[in-house]
């Protein structure tokens, strides 16, 4: 055998020649191949417990809230309303998509930003020689490929199940009027119908009529007969009519908001929207994560942040803390929720029936929510990058 | 550090760097403590090269260090020839590697892994999922979930996924944890004969002595320092060894060895006679014993040089065992 001393320095030598097919090993890219991103989304999907976790609240909850509805409204139409219906999107898509869709996302997200390092695969996977950065941008296809449409088959069925199961009637402040009518066919509406409005509807000015509305529902600003009272001479129809012209009128708002069905127009925006924050949570969690090397903290960092956090720092500016409230994102979000949608943490939207607490304007809201993504997203990024495997 | 001799590169490797990994004042620190400590550290290509020393050496640290997975604060290194950081994915695109415990998403299956890792890796690495597999004896179980392997099922998957990029050096850090003693044996020829390959295989441990049987030459690390390193066989050359002499009457013939130089001591037991040879006594020492006692009317029924093992002479080396200070 042939020796050489352990001393010798080798002369330098140029770098080895590439092999075959070196050409097509992108290896030092920060891009993430198709198979890396393939495979990426097999391991998140194969996480049993997460996945009936991610379908149960983007899907479950809101067909078995549909499917109570529907059964109750078959059985006994009287005491249950129609399961679908305007009102009914509104509610969920506000109330329940958009906050527990961020949380679930964000929980993916963790999930996919912790689970390699915490699993032991993270060694593995930067010992194959792919740029560490390339392995963090793998997880944002495959993250989104597995909940935008778990969210969009979560929102198809309350869609679908609003449109079909749709009441035939609108109930507006206890009185049935017939929906999409103009501001003048509504007034011509409420001189024919002079009665049920001035009962029902709710009005802030004077009054000129008397309408003995006895102990009706509505609760609205005529005249309230007391037992054993003095009852007010009546008006006259022509009065009465005059009055609820001016109640139409004042309520004429309100009305335009309610419908029988949500439009294809809002339905498009609603999805679109809670799609995008579902989205901002995922890539929140997925830098959080990251940054931290865990999941369990982040998950409860970030639910903290959409149901408490959120919520109390919305309702109402506070001196000096104001841009700190404009920086929330779920704030930020909320700046893009369609009109006609409830307000979701009571902060200002286009046109909505909410009422308008912390407002910024839409050049804030595009910057605060580009901010949370990339803020995150680097640093998540530079984490990967940076850390000791 | 002591020089002694490695073997030199064929001449098909001629072009590249003789060396599969070579490090010069190589130096990693956490905090106060020097864990990697200048290290000049030669593995040349083509053997299996173990990596040996007492816990906390700094064994896995290096490893780390070479593979990217922490930073070195001072030294330089190169792998297959290719000086890292720098070209650091070319080099690992030709090398696989096991880190401490081989571990993995335990919710997949062993397939499921190696699909994961080799979409990593360049696109002829995904064809080489099953053959890796069976390579390492586990393909019958292939498609069962990582959570019911054993550890010496884990250790296997991590050896595939080592073969997924069809290596030129592998880098296993104590492939032998959690293996019985056929799956030791079965790791020895697997690590034997990707050596017959041509391949280099470095190989950290601290079972002596399958690093004895499997490796052609070793570097023994202390403290952070490497502090010898070469071919075994020359390593224990070097090294003290034992002739035991059965004989007709052991008491006269050690008393006829006890005065000649190279004798260094010499015991007489229920199993003869015991004589410990110096460190650097050649062979021919033997004969001359041999030659002592016969002309002494002494008959000599057996002489058996008895070298000592890696095991001793990695006690005898490292100061942390056997001889603290």
């Amino acid at each position: 055998m042939t020796t050489s001393t352990v001393t010798a320095t080798p002369a330098p030598n140029p770098l080895p020649p590439e092999p075959d097919g070196a050409a097509r090993d992108h290896r030092g890219s920060w891009l993430p191949n198709g198979a890396m991103i393939t495979t990426r989304i097999m391991e998140l999907r194969k996480r049993r417990g997460l996945v009936i976790a991610l379908v149960f609240v983007n899907i479950g909850v809101p067909t078995l809230f549909l499917a109570v509805r529907l059964l109750a409204h078959a059985v006994s139409p009287h005491s249950y309303g129609p399961a679908g219906g305007y009102d009914i999107f509104s509610t969920l898509v506000a109330g329940v998509m958009f906050i527990f869709g961020f949380i679930v996302a964000a929980t993916l997200g963790c999930t996919a930003g912790s689970v390699d390092l915490t699993e032991g695969m993270f060694r593995h996977l930067v010992v194959t020689g792919r740029s560490r950065l390339a392995l963090y941008l793998a997880r944002i296809p495959a993250g989104l490929a597995i909940i935008v449409p778990l969210v969009a088959v979560g929102f198809t069925i309350v869609c679908a199940v609003c449109v079909f199961a749709a009441p035939t009637q609108l109930d507006y402040q206890g009185v049935t009027v017939p929906p999409g009518l103009s501001h003048s066919a509504f007034e011509s509406w409420a001189g024919d119908h002079a009665d049920e409005v001035i009962c029902n509807f709710n009005y802030n000015g004077p009054m000129f009529a008397n309408v003995p509305c006895g102990n009706g529902p509505g609760g609205g600003p005529g005249v309230q007969v007391a037992p054993g009272g003095a009852v007010p001479q009546p008006t006259s129809p022509a009065t009465n009519r005059a009055q609820a012209i001016k109640i139409a009128d004042q309520d004429y708002t309100g009305y335009s908001g309610h419908f029988l069905s949500p439009s294809i127009s809002l339905m498009v925006k609603a999805g679109l929207w809670i799609e995008l924050y579902a989205a901002i949570g995922f890539l929140v969690g997925l830098g959080l994560a990251s940054l931290m090397g865990q999941r369990t903290v982040p998950v409860i960092l970030l639910i903290v942040l959409e149901i408490v956090l959120t919520p109390l720092l919305s309702h109402s500016p506070i001196a000096h803390l104001v841009n700190v409230q404009r920086g929330l994102v779920g704030l930020a979000a909320t700046h893009f929720e369609p009109g006609g949608l409830p307000s979701v943490f009571g902060g200002a939207h286009n046109g909505g029936p909410g009422v308008a607490a912390v407002t910024e304007s839409t050049t804030v809201a595009v910057c605060v929510i580009a901010g949370w993504i990339v803020l995150w997203t680097a640093l998540g990024a530079w984490r990967m990058v940076n850390r000791d495997a | 550090m002591t020089t002694t001799t490695l073997p030199a590169p064929s001449d098909d490797q001629s072009i590249e760097s003789q060396w599969a990994v070579e490090t010069h004042g190589l130096t990693k620190r956490f905090k106060d403590n020097v864990a990697v400590d200048g290290v000049e550290l030669l593995v040349p290509r083509g053997c299996a090269f173990g990596y040996l020393g007492p816990n906390g050496a700094g064994k896995t640290t290096l490893i780390r260090v070479l593979l990217g997975l922490t930073h070195a604060d001072a030294g330089t290194m190169s792998l297959l020839g290719y000086p890292v950081p720098k070209h650091r994915d070319r080099a690992l695109a030709r090398m696989g590697a096991i880190v401490d415990e081989p571990r993995f998403h335990a919710h997949l299956t062993g397939r499921q892994n190696l699909e994961i890792l080799a979409a990593a890796r360049e696109p002829a690495a995904r064809t080489r999922v099953d053959v890796s597999l069976e390579r390492v004896g586990i393909a019958h179980r292939a498609d069962d979930r990582v959570s019911k392997y054993s550890m010496g099922m884990r250790q296997r998957l991590g050896v595939a996924a080592c073969l997924l990029g069809d290596p030129q050096l592998l880098i296993l850090d104590e492939p032998m944890n959690g293996l019985d003693p056929a799956g030791m044996l079965e790791m020895r020829e697997m690590i034997q004969s990707l050596v017959a390959e041509g391949r280099t295989v470095v190989l950290s441990s601290h079972l002596l002595d399958e690093v004895e049987r499997t490796c052609d030459a070793v570097a023994i690390v202390d403290h952070g320092k490497v502090i010898r390193q070469g071919p075994i066989a020359e390593l224990l050359a070097g090294s003290a060894f034992v002739l035991q002499i059965d004989c007709s009457t052991p008491e006269r013939a050690g008393s006829l060895l006890a005065g000649t130089p190279w004798g260094a001591a010499v015991e007489v037991g229920g199993d003869g006679l015991r004589v410990d040879l110096a460190a650097g006594t050649g062979r021919e020492v033997v004969a001359e014993v041999n030659r002592l006692l016969v002309e002494g009317g002494i008959s000599v029924y057996r002489l058996q040089e008895i070298h000592a093992s890696l095991e001793s002479w990695f006690l005898e080396v490292t100061t942390r065992l056997g001889d603290p200070q």
